[in-house]
């Protein structure tokens, strides 16, 4: 096994760290960093509870390994909100279509939904499902998070 | 039995040079994996399908995350570059674009992040849902390793499911695509038990194009995936298209010979009498698809 | 700012965990952080299905550098379960399916644990093994569990030693056999259902501690905080004031976290290694095997009526596919006999209802029950019943289906529901009279309609508390042991207690997470049944302080506290106009005239509830006074379209309602209908797969399939009935289990109506529909 120290931008936050190989991203974000916000649902990149943004864009961090992340940004479900504690108009839009039940999937469905609207602000509502299909939620339906993104979307903001 | 919780350990190599990892393979033999998104690899790493001792990172090597077209030379896309890489090309889209939508069709788009084009086929998972389009684009492999680079046509890359000709000194640095056929449509047509998101129960890939050579007046390229233990193209469904009129009497015939063509297992997925007959349904759905394409450019 | 909520009951205010877990600050089991001196525990498992163990030599893997125990049953020969203590805590003697564990390996990382557990050896003596319940349940089967009729059983369950039988209900009403000459349609059929898996987004999880003191805390994600407390101390024999179980917030449950399951591993694990907090967590691979299942089934079933579509008789007998251990399944074989008819006014009736012994994974409480399981035949049956005679099928049911006052199968009155109103709202939103034209060519059409009832399946006398105090400001602090999963539980205390007291839903807290040591009782977080009586508990607390805050402020005002009331945290004189508000008053009390001494103090209201007049039913006949304390009843239509040529489904929109008694928060009440409807759906499709020794063959998520996104319908029309529960709080009955009991058999009727194809055995998929259609096709020509 080798150990690796590591830069990474961690939702805004420079951390340094040293990771054996074999730790995922996810492990590492969880124990070293302790933003557990980020879940561990199935550590085979099916269930996208641990997804998280890379540069912007989704991965699932139990698919990644740690050092990889050096020299990158990664935004956690912590990242999401605004400084001042407020929710973010996504976060928001989740409250008002009460599409949370157990909660947790939605960290993993709030990032990929986050950079669903990144890269498409208006998306139709085959989009934000095929966007999702990758955060399996068995609570919900998915009925009222598709809603609470496509209003996300409506309002012009994530 | 049931998988580990986590990765078993490894030491992890970023290569500096193409001959570095010639090197590795030489000296570490099977103990060396290559790495390049993870996605199938630590799933079977997990599983305890195999236990490398090192890890070597190639996608960071010159060209393997780049992604190059040329109007006149065609299309090299390095092996690392990942799924949604490929899905989201310019020119992919606009020259390739039966490749994008089966990139497109891999698993979530997180997991599209991550998966690349080169494990995708290097895994020679019989039901790897890139390899029936590289196949009726007529791509090449290109392999590099001790003596040298060398480039083998798709059709002669897989051997039986996860094997390849790659020899144990190589490693596959991209896959080169000509022009494709002037005129051509092409389609992805896969049956998953989910409508999206999940392995290919059956996967067709056809391209259909003018060809004056032809009887018919049209070329059609079909290729299958998850039907046999490796991915194939259908020449007797290709020939019956070439000497008959493109019609539906035609392309039912090809779908058939596509259906005899597939030799598929019963296994948890779905059973073989059940794909064979998906085979067909999908063969002539792609071809139907292909030629409305074909008639309305 | 949003103006507080006042009387928040029937009202669809925001949840009250919504913040934190939309911004990851919800805490889960897993999140808990314990230092560094956390151990990890893996489990040995059984590769047989069914064997003997011989021998088990752990001494390679203790020589593994940072293993610090192995465990194995050996050294504690202990038992557990909930209404029948049939299972070993790890398997000693015998190993009874492919995942049956026999030792735990404790470490510094889960990582050595593993690497350790692979190195444990044991050595097995192969058994015949035995898969299906019905030739399970042959005389000449292989025996499970030889000292069946040795283990400590509840009242009310019926093991038959020397067979795999851990449970036989009957019930006997009328006289079937000469009903059947009356019956102008009958119809009969064999009805089997797959073990599946509840499949919650975050798996099972434990961390124990055992101090050397002998306090022991567990830590885990539970539906159960209180039966696991009380199961453990039993099995481990200690004492139950010194088990602490810690729960927080359930990353979804649907019965796979209620009782007690591998968290006993993790208290047996940390007693090797004291003062050492010790975390198992189970991988999504043994989430499917390793935890438990809901049981398979096999329903023989024969319904008739009369030409006049009146239901006349029934006969059943149900197998259930228990699995290795049936310590909790048995009460789902019972809960399946004593409502053996579905929702339906029959007059003669003779059901079987066993839960029996497999070499398969555990199978236990799952949503719904055992209902989705029976309803699936029983609703497919009725269909055909309605054909028969001639009949549309919603009509037959408005004929047949349970009403108030009925005396059904049991020989219980039928309490207050409205059946048919359920039916007509369902039957109006998927506009049953009308038929769609399909999509495309090669795509047929269909509706198809079932109802449903279920009862909270649990012992006679299952109790609820609730603590209610206040803080300086007038916020308030509701206590209770019920558990928040995902269905809103805290939220509904919040509101109740908020109206009770009449002080706005913003002032309440719920004190979490449940903790044992400081929380009040509850009996657990299942049988939809916390919002009936945890509500009624939280009720009662509510009562009890505002009491005690009128009748001090009467005191202070010298008037009468009849005359008085609590409005927006403000208490009110209805005769003087007089208003005081709580703050302070509530913590202080109030001063006597000029000081002349003090009155009041902190105010603490308790409350409980628990049914006192449930009865034990004839074991003979089933009948009884009481069975269960009430059903909720609901019903569901399906509109779906399939493909020919692949034999794909696609549900295009689904209508429940459901008879709730009364909507405390109607957004969260949709919510579970919603859900409800899409995890019946995905169940329809889904099942755990074995090879013919029982390994497991499909136990992760690439291979077991829910529904995803692109997958579950989009459009639900969700809708309830409210007909007050006579000893519901406002008139409340849960909801939570019953929304995806039709689902199964609705998509199954509405398949049979485009296609003209029945099928009878679950699970459903495009292959077996389409090799389905295509031997009809061969068949009609």
């Amino acid at each position: 096994m080798t150990i690796h120290s590591i830069t990474v931008t961690v939702n805004g936050k420079k951390e340094y760290l040293t990771v054996p190989s074999n730790m995922t991203l996810l492990v590492m974000l969880r124990d070293q960093l302790g933003l557990t916000g980020t879940k561990n649902g199935c550590t085979a990149g099916e269930c996208g509870a641990c997804t998280v943004l890379i540069d912007d864009e989704p991965v699932n961090s139990c698919m990644m390994l740690a050092l990889e992340a050096d020299g990158h940004e990664v935004t956690t479900v912590e990242g999401l909100g605004c400084d001042d504690g407020q929710l973010s108009p996504l976060q928001q839009a989740f409250a008002v279509h009460n599409a949370v039940q157990c909660g947790f999937c939605t960290p993993g469905m709030l990032i990929s939904a986050y950079a669903l609207l990144q890269r498409n602000p208006h998306p139709t509502e085959d989009e934000i499902r095929e966007a999702l299909v990758g955060n399996l939620c068995r609570c919900t339906g998915y009925l009222r998070i598709v809603n609470a993104v496509q209003d996300a979307a409506e309002k012009g903001k994530a | 039995m049931l998988a580990r919780p986590g990765l078993p350990t490894f030491d992890y190599i970023v290569p500096a040079t193409p001959n570095q990892v010639v090197q590795l393979l030489q000296e570490h033999g099977n103990a060396v994996r290559l790495m390049m998104g993870g996605t199938d690899l630590f799933v079977r790493m997990r599983q305890g399908a195999i236990r490398p001792k090192i890890l070597v990172d190639v996608k960071h090597l010159p060209g393997m995350r780049d992604i190059q077209h040329d109007e006149r030379a065609g299309l090299t896309v390095g092996a690392a570059v990942t799924m949604n890489e490929v899905a989201s090309h310019a020119p992919v889209r606009a020259h390739y674009p039966l490749l994008a939508e089966a990139a497109h069709s891999v698993a979530s788009y997180q997991v599209r992040n991550r998966a690349t084009m080169g494990g995708n086929l290097c895994n020679a998972s019989p039901c790897a849902d890139t390899a029936p389009a590289v196949l009726v684009l007529e791509g090449d492999l290109v392999l590099y390793g001790a003596s040298g680079e060398r480039a083998v046509p798709a059709e002669e890359f897989f051997v039986g499911p996860g094997s390849t000709v790659i020899q144990p000194d190589e490693f596959l640095t991209g896959i080169r695509f000509p022009l494709p056929p002037n005129g051509s449509q092409g389609k992805y047509m896969k049956l998953g038990r989910s409508k999206a998101g999940d392995l290919a129960l059956v996967g067709v890939a056809v391209l259909g194009f003018p060809d004056k050579t032809a009887a018919s007046g049209y070329g059609f390229r079909i290729a299958l995936g998850s039907v046999a233990p490796v991915p194939l193209r259908v020449a007797a469904a290709e020939k019956v298209l070439a000497l008959r009129p493109p019609d539906e009497n035609a392309f039912a015939l090809a779908a058939e010979k596509a259906m005899q063509a597939a030799a598929p297992i019963d296994d948890v997925r779905a059973s073989a009498a059940y794909q064979k007959a998906m085979v067909r349904t999908f063969t002539l759905r792609g071809l139907q698809k292909v030629w409305g394409q074909l008639c309305n450019t | 700012m949003t103006p507080p909520v006042l009387e928040p009951v029937g009202k669809s205010v925001q949840r009250v965990d919504m913040y934190d877990k939309l911004t990851g600050t919800a805490q889960f089991a897993d999140d808990l952080q314990f230092g560094p001196g956390l151990y990890y525990g893996r489990l040995v498992r059984s590769p047989c299905a069914h064997a003997l163990v011989k021998h088990i030599d752990s001494t390679k893997a203790l020589r593994l550098r940072g293993v610090k125990a192995v465990v194995t049953g050996q050294e504690l020969p202990a038992q557990i379960g909930l209404y029948l203590k049939d299972r070993p805590v790890f398997a000693r003697d015998r190993v009874r399916y492919v995942g049956d564990p026999v030792a735990g390996v404790i470490a510094v990382s889960e990582e050595i644990a593993e690497d350790a557990a692979q190195l444990v050896e044991v050595q097995y003596e192969e058994l015949p093994a035995v898969f299906d319940p019905l030739e399970a349940a042959q005389p000449d089967a292989p025996l499970l569990h030889p000292d069946l009729g040795k283990y400590e059983v509840a009242s009310f369950i019926f093991p038959q030693p020397g067979s795999n039988i851990s449970e036989h209900f009957k019930l006997r009403k009328g006289d079937t056999e000469s009903a059947w000459s009356r019956c102008a349609a009958i119809v009969e059929g064999t009805f089997r259902l797959p073990q599946i898996q509840h499949v919650p987004l975050e798996t099972h999880i434990a961390v124990a501690k055992w101090e050397s003191s002998g306090q022991v805390t567990l830590w885990t994600s539970t539906q159960s905080p209180f039966a696991e407390r009380d199961l453990i101390a039993q099995s481990l024999g200690i004492p139950h004031g010194n088990l602490r179980v810690v729960a927080p917030y359930v990353g979804g449950g649907f019965g796979g976290k209620a009782g007690v399951s591998m968290e006993v591993y993790a208290v047996v694990m940390a007693r090797a290694v004291k003062g050492h907090p010790v975390k198992l967590r189970m991988t999504r691979e043994e989430e499917f095997v390793g935890t438990t299942t809901r049981q398979s089934l096999v329903a023989r079933t024969k319904i008739g009526c009369d030409a006049e579509a009146n239901l006349l008789a029934m006969e059943t007998q149900y197998y259930f596919g228990g699995g290795a251990y049936n310590d909790y399944g048995v009460n789902i074989a019972r809960a399946a006999g004593y409502s053996c008819t579905g929702p339906y006014d029959i007059p003669n009736v003779k059901g079987d209802s066993y839960c029996v012994y497999t070499n398969l994974p555990i199978g236990s409480a799952m949503r719904g029950f055992g209902m989705p399981e029976i309803h699936w035949g029983i609703e497919q049956i009725m269909d055909q019943l309605a054909e028969k005679v001639g009949m549309d099928p919603a009509e037959f049911r408005r004929r047949n289906c349970v009403r108030t006052g009925d005396t059904i199968l049991t020989g219980m009155e039928m309490p207050q529901i409205d059946l048919v109103a359920c039916i007509d709202k369902v039957t109006e939103a998927a506009k049953w009279h009308n038929r769609e034209k399909p999509a495309a060519p090669h795509k047929k059409r269909g509706k198809g309609i079932a109802i449903m009832w279920k009862a909270p399946a649990m012992p006679p006398n299952p109790g609820s508390s609730a603590v209610l105090r206040f803080n300086e400001d007038a916020t308030v602090q509701v206590e209770i042991g019920a558990q928040e999963l995902g269905q809103g539980a805290f939220t509904v205390a919040a509101q109740i207690a908020a109206h009770a007291l009449g002080v706005p839903y913003e002032w309440v807290r719920v004190s979490a997470p449940i903790d044992t040591k400081f929380s009040p009782y509850e009996w657990q977080t299942v049988a939809s049944r916390i919002t009936w009586s945890m509500g009624n508990a939280i009720k009662v607390a509510a009562d009890d302080a505002k009491r005690q805050i009128l009748n001090m402020v009467a005191d202070h005002w010298g008037e009468d506290a009849a005359n008085l009331d609590i409005k927006n945290g403000r208490v009110i004189s209805y005769r003087s106009e007089r208003e005081l508000p709580l703050k302070n008053m509530v913590v202080y009390g109030l001063p006597n005239e000029d000081f002349e001494g003090w009155k009041g103090g902190p105010v603490v209201g308790q409350g409980k509830f628990m049914p006192t007049y449930v009865t034990n039913l004839d074991p003979e006949t089933g009948q009884g006074t009481r069975a269960v304390v009430h059903y909720t009843v609901g019903a569901q239509a399906v509109e779906l379209e399939v493909d020919t040529d692949t034999g794909q489904v696609e549900i295009l929109t689904v209508a429940s309602a459901y008879d709730v008694g009364k909507a405390i928060n109607p957004d969260l009440v949709m919510s579970q209908i919603e859900g409800g409807a899409v995890h019946g759906a995905s169940s329809t499709f889904e099942a755990l797969r074995f090879d013919d020794q029982g390994q497991p063959l499909n136990s992760d998520l690439a291979d077991y399939r829910i529904m995803t996104a692109v997958d579950a319908p989009r459009e639900i029309h969700g809708d309830f009935v409210e007909t007050p529960l006579e000893d519901g709080p406002w008139g409340a009955r849960g909801v939570g289990e019953h929304v995806m009991v039709p689902t199964a058999p609705a998509i199954a009727n509405a398949i049979h109506d485009a296609l003209g194809i029945r099928f009878n055995d679950l699970p459903l998929s495009a292959e077996k529909i389409f090799l389905a259609l295509r031997g009809k096709e061969q068949k009609e020509e």
